[in-house]
């Protein structure tokens, strides 16, 4: 049982980026590569809160939801003056950053062996240590998650960022501010990295800059094309579909030692596909 | 003396060491349908973009109602009220004809994260009401039937209404129009012409690109004549219609 509610956890925290990503390529147009970095600035803040003691986990997730709406609003920026592809270029060096970053400040991430021993979240002073609770708290996490981009998707906010998306020159003489409403979408995105973070640090109680490197971006992004862009079914199936896929894969016998480039290979084919015989993604639009 | 209503003084824009516009100086009267005329490259788009903020003339100043505009955004432009629209459309294909209006909406209530969230009940409440508002400026021009159709479906007669349709969205009173009429059958040429009149009777005021002479005389109160980024004449359609000189210009004679 264990493995389940790891499984159902982990594709929950991956629900929120996927929405986090959506939110920013598929939506307002922002094409980055780096939202595992931010995801990784949520986790270690949360983890180095709760093992020094700071903190409690409500008030530690809030303050990484907030360091990150900062963080991914300075690190839209560029996208607001460079446009389109050259932003990728931008947004990838951001990530390389950012690992190497995770990976040398021994003194805060641990270093490459990480930070191990996160203690259970807790709330308001009642700890949640049974898996059943950890995956209550990350079931309620995501849900509020969905709710919101729910609401937003319909809301007239949502409908800027589609227009936006289209054409921005239209938007400004509609006179919208297209500015304005980028870094309103950044600062969200960066929030739900955040707070996606904080989840996977307490659920997992170990972090290390493996999970925040650039092919957790990749992976991210794959999820958001495989389960379609701009919607939250897409958003949600992406997750779940992709994380199965090593455990369905075990069916087939494939030696463990090729078993993570086999992986990787097969999300390679599942991207060019994808892009080839179905751009909107499982339940989604097209990109 | 009182300020004119629109008042461009002096505009010079250059890309490179092209001169698009140079010392351009005219006005637009309130309340009329002025129509801005002359060849292929005179600068008639870019006197849209210098007046609404999309581009900033190297020298030269636009006032409207007596507000100098020098310097401000183009959504701050729209605010102070004078929306444009643009020759290729610009329309957001992947939204319905109705969300095409409604984005123009000023004033909209859940068009910020925090509001979306956290007050959506407000949020759909104000979208219902504001919806209406929408439904009936699509009704104005003719479109009742397709707002919930999206744009990539409409004909491009439809097209051209919606662009303004959206330009009536915003609530601006001086509205610049490029070229609303280009490339329309008889039928839907007839219908824009007619609601253009009609926007006048209600009180805004016109400044129309356009090329077909038949519709400037049907529609224009007042003509200004550009060449080479310069303003040649101002005046009644009839007296620069009849004027040899410009003919010549318009018409494919050299200067």
């Amino acid at each position: 049982m264990d493995f389940l509610y790891s499984y159902i956890a982990l594709a929950e925290v991956y629900v929120l980026l996927g929405l986090s990503t959506n939110l920013l390529v598929g939506i307002a147009g922002i094409f980055t590569v780096s939202q595992a970095a931010v995801f990784g600035v949520g986790a270690y803040i949360v983890a180095y809160c709760l093992m020094h003691e700071i903190v409690g986990f409500v008030p530690a997730l809030l303050l990484a939801s907030a360091c990150c709406v900062v963080l991914n609003v300075l690190v839209t920026l560029p996208s607001l003056r460079v446009s389109g592809d050259y932003f990728v270029v931008t947004s990838f060096g951001i990530q390389l950053m950012a690992t190497a970053i995770f990976i040398n400040w021994t003194g805060g991430t641990g270093g490459a062996n990480g930070l191990p021993g996160i203690p259970p979240p807790d709330l308001f002073g009642f700890p949640l240590e049974s898996n059943e609770l950890l995956v209550l708290l990350t079931t309620a996490g995501t849900g509020f998650g969905c709710l919101a981009f729910w609401l937003i998707m319909r809301a007239p906010f949502g409908r800027l960022l589609r227009a936006i998306r289209e054409d921005e020159l239209a938007v400004a003489a509609a006179g919208k501010g297209v500015l304005r409403a980028k870094v309103s979408a950044a600062a969200l995105a960066g929030a739900f990295a955040g707070s996606a973070g904080g989840l996977y640090a307490t659920f997992l109680s170990f972090v290390d800059p493996s999970s925040f490197d650039l092919d957790a971006s990749i992976l991210l992004l794959t999820m958001v094309v495989v389960g379609g862009a701009r919607t939250l079914p897409g958003s949600i199936l992406g997750p779940f579909l992709l994380l199965a896929l090593p455990q369905a894969l075990a069916f087939i016998d494939i030696p463990t030692s090729i078993a993570a480039s086999a992986r990787q290979l097969i999300y390679g084919l599942l991207l060019i596909a994808f892009m080839l015989f179905r751009p909107q993604g499982l339940a989604g639009e097209k990109l | 003396m009182t300020p004119a209503y629109l008042q461009a003084q002096g505009l010079e824009v250059a890309f490179g060491g092209l001169r698009a516009l140079q010392d351009c100086s005219f006005t637009v009267d309130k309340g009329r349908i002025t129509c801005l005329v002359g060849p292929n490259g005179a600068g008639k788009t870019t006197i849209f973009n210098a007046i609404t903020g999309f581009l900033k003339p190297q020298e030269g100043s636009v006032s409207f109602k007596g507000r100098v505009l020098d310097g401000l955004k183009p959504q701050d432009i729209v605010a102070a009220g004078i929306a444009r629209s643009f020759q290729n459309l610009r329309l957001f294909q992947d939204l319905t004809a109705l969300d095409n209006v409604l984005v123009a909406l000023p004033n909209m209530a859940g068009e910020d994260p925090l509001g979306a969230i956290f007050r959506p009940l407000h949020a759909a409440r104000a979208l219902k009401q504001r919806r209406d508002e929408g439904r009936e400026i699509l009704a104005h021009v003719g479109l009742a039937d397709k707002a919930d159709i999206f744009v990539r479906n409409l004909s491009y007669g439809e097209q051209k209404l919606l662009t303004i349709a959206r330009l009536l969205a915003t609530g601006a009173e001086l509205l610049l129009l490029d070229e609303p009429a280009s490339g329309l059958s008889a039928g839907a040429l007839e219908a824009v012409m007619v609601l253009l009149r009609r926007l006048q009777s209600e009180g805004k005021t016109l400044l129309v690109v356009e090329h077909n002479t038949r519709v400037v005389q049907k529609i224009a109160d007042d003509v200004l004549f550009l060449h080479q980024g310069h303003l040649m004449a101002q005046g009644t359609p009839e007296r620069i219609i009849s004027d040899p000189a410009l003919a010549e210009i318009y018409f494919g004679g050299a200067i």
